[in-house]
């Protein structure tokens, strides 16, 4: 099993940077997540640790290992690198039975053939394809595709695990399912995951720590509920979960929102004065007709099924509330209603791409 | 009363075109094929015993069958690298040489032979007379009039066949396949064994099958460059034979086409099979950038090495043809002053030559109107509509694209004599009757294609708005597909322009073509006069490719 540092790693093609300056460790044995839109450098960031990109600039480390570095002009191709990983297509190789596909890697090692077919058999018992073993990939379902992809990737005991959108390509109960059972392996193996998605939910439900990337730019790391209660800026705050932004002013220890009378409390630990961005998340909105300090009325409600999804009109501002449980009959279109923000956060208004 | 005047304009049409076509490719190959067996009022095998008893005709067999099989082998083993250097490295110039390798895909294949002619003949061949002074040698190195010799030419001109249809299965192929290999310990060499080469095999296989029917099928290369050595096959024994002109040689080039058509045509069939199966097929998702393998320090080798082949391959042969055009005097030697324009004056003023070239013109123009409107109407049917039968049309362009050209002339030539009514023979209209069954499946291939682009729903919303479906065509569809039905008619108007073989069966004295007229003054050994005819051929086919690149944006060519 391995720790992995990237160190200050560039990838430039030509004029355009892809990546700039990314510098984490991953400890071993952590499943670690690149979360961000596409084009956010995420699966080039991966494809250097992989090494199908050279990187331009910066050192990688698997384990003790130095598997390339601009500055000694070292570079240890793919093949010698001991990594396992999942392609977003799967790329099983559609002349080779399943026994075949997942053998591949132990035949290449020179395992004898009676030694490889048994660890084949095991590792394809843990992705539960016992009895496929003799098919070939085009008798397979998409999801069963995957498995081999996941068990080819192991079967030779990596000390490192990446996985390249694995899971975009299934039908959504399917990808429920499959976030659990990789997520059950990589535990039981104890091997460090490098894990990589636009798809926040697989992010927050598997993920030991996420890096937030954007234009090639790290933008936060930390723990699931860090990112999402504590997000570094705008960016994050609204790439993760759902936020409604408003132009607001910041004083010492209170903040108000543009056109709407009354103040909220806010430590303000960054010292923050003038304008500012007030984010507040919707399911962080309470609701009530008798008081409170944000006046606000009504227009569209949206039921969806464990909640009601609100649009209020506040001053000229339309603010989004969800309240949990709640009566699609309680506030009809046009109730003067009061708000009560929880877990007010602000940000400076140049702080998008400041970190 | 909208619907069924909608149906029945459709089925008007589609009807027509597949009568047309049935009597035009269907019917005379049925002809041929049963002339070939049909003797006395009965069925039997006579013909074929009596021409295959003669060596001669089992020789040319064998010696089609050795020269495709050579020609096939050596287009794989050359066109594979080749492919995978301009695919997938960072050679430098790619761009110029994808371009100069299917180059000679649009150089007619008899101007090709002439220029190797003019290169490699024992006694006076430019690269001969080179690599003489070169060497110091007392001999020519090369003969052209070999079994070497020809299928040397017939490799250069077919081989870019297999170098299309391999590099477009590898730009298709999902390069994470490979990536996964080099993930699981293989070396890039390893990879390209376990990986690349077995999934890219039927391709492989279908490439090198064209090449196979495809030299096969040939006439003018081995007329040129095999029957001055005495090689035979069996698209010039067929011609001898027709130049007979007795009943009885008309029996024996029937039995030989007909062995030909099943040869080529099961050929293909096979081939479509192939491809057409699903177990090589995977899911692909976002398609990462293939990674470029980076040569390192065998770049500029490579650079070289792929350059050399595009010289010989393209380059020398046709500066070899200008040259020679351009010479004063083929007895003096190559210099400045033996240079200038003296040969074509005689040639643009020749009263014979213009008639020729006039003649083809206006053949190939015909053919490819009229061959673009029924590519149309039968590529409309095959994608847009749910008709039964809607894909019967293109079927049948195909079957007649993928017949020997020489197996075409015969048929036609035995049916629309007058035997079945219809006597065509002697006019031109046989002659673009032939061209059209050759060529059409090209412009069909074409529209269709950019056809399947335009959603249904665009149509349907002409016919909610009251147009009618001919309405609609003009209106909707046309504006939309024009470029290709441009394209389309270049796709047939230059190969009918330069075509050879079913000319030279096909044509009288008041219809001879510059194709017939260029192979005589081959064989009467006018090389300078049939060099300015081919840079003149050559000069209407690059402007022609010129428009047709432009119209369709590259993504069309001969």
């Amino acid at each position: 099993m391995a720790q992995v540092r990237i160190e200050h790693v560039f990838k430039r093609f030509g004029k355009v940077t892809a990546v700039g300056d990314f510098n984490v460790t991953v400890a071993d044995g952590e499943f670690f997540t690149m979360l961000g839109p596409s084009g956010c450098g995420k699966t080039t960031t991966l494809r250097m640790v992989a090494g199908f990109e050279t990187a331009t600039e910066g050192e990688i480390y698997i384990g003790e290992k130095c598997v390339s570095s601009s500055h000694n002009k070292h570079f240890v191709p793919p093949e010698k690198r001991d990594i396992g990983m999942v392609f977003q297509s799967y790329a099983v190789w559609p002349h080779m039975t399943v026994l075949e596909n997942v053998g591949y890697p132990l035949k290449i090692k020179k395992v004898p053939k009676e030694e490889r077919r048994k660890r084949v058999l095991e590792v394809l018992e843990m992705v539960h394809l016992g009895e496929y073993a003799e098919r070939y990939p085009h008798q397979l379902s998409g999801g069963q595709q995957q498995r081999v992809a996941l068990a080819r990737a192991l079967v030779a005991e990596p000390s490192l695990l990446l996985l390249d959108e694995p899971l975009s390509n299934l039908d959504a109960k399917l990808r429920e399912s499959m976030r659990f059972e990789i997520l059950a392996l990589q535990k039981k193996l104890g091997i460090t995951v490098i894990y990589v998605t636009h798809d926040q939910g697989e992010a927050m439900a598997m993920s030991d720590r996420v890096v937030v990337m954007n234009r090639g730019i790290i933008q936060q790391i930390g723990a699931p509920h860090e990112i999402y209660t504590q997000p570094a800026n705008k960016m994050v705050a609204d790439f993760i979960g759902l936020v409604n932004f408003l132009p607001g002013k910041a004083q010492a220890t209170t903040v108000t929102i543009d056109d709407v009378e009354g103040s909220f409390p806010h430590p303000n630990p960054e010292g923050l004065e003038g304008a500012v961005t007030i984010a507040v998340r919707p399911e962080n909105i309470g609701m009530n007709t008798s008081d409170g300090i944000v006046k606000g009325i009504v227009t569209h409600r949206f039921y969806m099924g464990d909640s009601v999804d609100f649009r209020v009109q506040v001053g000229s501002h339309m603010l989004r509330v969800i309240v949990k449980g709640a009566d699609i009959a309680q506030y009809p279109d046009g109730t003067e209603v009061y708000l009560q923000f929880d877990k007010v956060m602000v940000f400076a208004n140049d702080s998008e791409a400041s970190k | 009363m909208g619907l069924s005047s909608k149906i029945n304009s459709k089925f008007l049409v589609i009807a027509v075109s597949v009568i047309l076509l049935i009597y035009f490719v269907v019917f005379p190959m049925g002809v041929l094929l049963v002339d070939s067996v049909y003797m006395d009022g009965g069925f039997q095998l006579h013909n074929y015993r009596e021409v295959y008893s003669a060596l001669v005709n089992w020789k040319a067999l064998t010696n089609t069958i050795e020269l495709s099989l050579m020609v096939m082998l050596a287009s794989v083993l050359i066109t594979f690298p080749l492919a995978w250097l301009v695919g997938r490295t960072n050679l430098p110039g790619k761009k110029i040489y994808r371009t100069l390798l299917v180059a000679s895909y649009m150089i007619p294949p008899y101007v090709g032979a002439i220029a190797w002619v003019q290169l490699l003949n024992p006694s006076v061949g430019y690269m001969n007379l080179i690599l003489k002074w070169l060497l110091h040698l007392q001999t020519s190195p090369f003969d052209i009039y070999t079994f070497g010799g020809l299928a040397w030419v017939l490799t250069l001109f077919y081989s870019p066949f297999a170098f299309i249809t391999i590099s477009r299965a590898m730009e298709k192929m999902d390069p994470t396949l490979e990536e996964a290999a080099r993930i699981s310990g293989a070396s890039p060499l390893r990879t390209l064994w376990d990986v690349t080469l077995p999934l890219m095999a039927p391709s492989i296989l279908a490439g090198g099958l064209l090449v196979f029917i495809a030299a096969g099928s040939c006439f003018g290369i081995p007329a040129i460059v095999g029957m001055p050595g005495n090689i035979e096959v069996m698209t010039t024994r067929i011609v001898t034979y027709l130049y007979m002109g007795d009943d009885n040689g008309i029996r024996n080039a029937t039995a030989l086409a007909a062995s030909l058509m099943v040869l080529a045509n099961s050929l293909l069939f096979f081939m479509t099979w192939m491809l057409g199966r699903k177990d090589y097929t995977t899911i692909s998702g976002k398609s990462t950038r293939p990674n470029m393998v980076d040569l390192g320090k065998w770049k500029w080798p490579a650079f070289l090495g792929v350059g050399a082949y595009a010289s010989i391959a393209v380059i020398i042969p046709l500066f070899s043809i200008l040259l020679t055009s351009l010479l004063k005097s083929m007895s003096k030697s190559i210099a400045w002053s033996n240079i200038g324009f003296d040969s074509w004056m005689p040639v643009l003023t020749s009263s014979q030559y213009m008639e020729s070239i006039w003649n083809s013109v206006i053949y190939a123009v015909i053919a490819a109107t009229i061959g673009t409107i029924l590519a149309i109407f039968i590529a409309y049917l095959s994608v847009k509509t749910r008709v039964k039968g809607r894909s019967l049309p293109d079927l049948l362009t195909i079957i007649g694209g993928s017949t020997p050209s020489i197996v075409i002339a015969l048929a036609l030539v035995i049916t629309f004599s007058g035997t079945f009514g219809l006597n065509l023979y002697s006019t031109m209209w046989i002659l673009i009757v032939a061209y059209l069954v050759k060529y059409m499946t090209m412009a069909v291939r074409t529209i269709a294609a950019s056809l399947s682009q335009v959603h249904i729903s665009l149509e349907e919303a002409a016919l909610s708005s009251g147009a009618s479906w001919l309405r609609t065509c003009k209106d909707i569809i046309l504006p939309l597909i024009a470029p290709s039905v441009v394209a389309a008619w270049f796709l047939i108007f230059m190969p009918s322009f330069y075509e050879l073989t079913m000319s030279l069966l096909l044509y009288s004295g008041e219809t001879k073509t510059i194709g017939v007229l260029l192979y005589e003054l081959q064989t009467y050994a006018d090389t300078q006069n049939a060099s300015v005819l081919s840079v003149i051929i050559l000069g209407i086919v690059l402007v022609g490719n010129l428009i047709l690149n432009k119209v369709s944006k590259g993504n069309v060519g001969i």
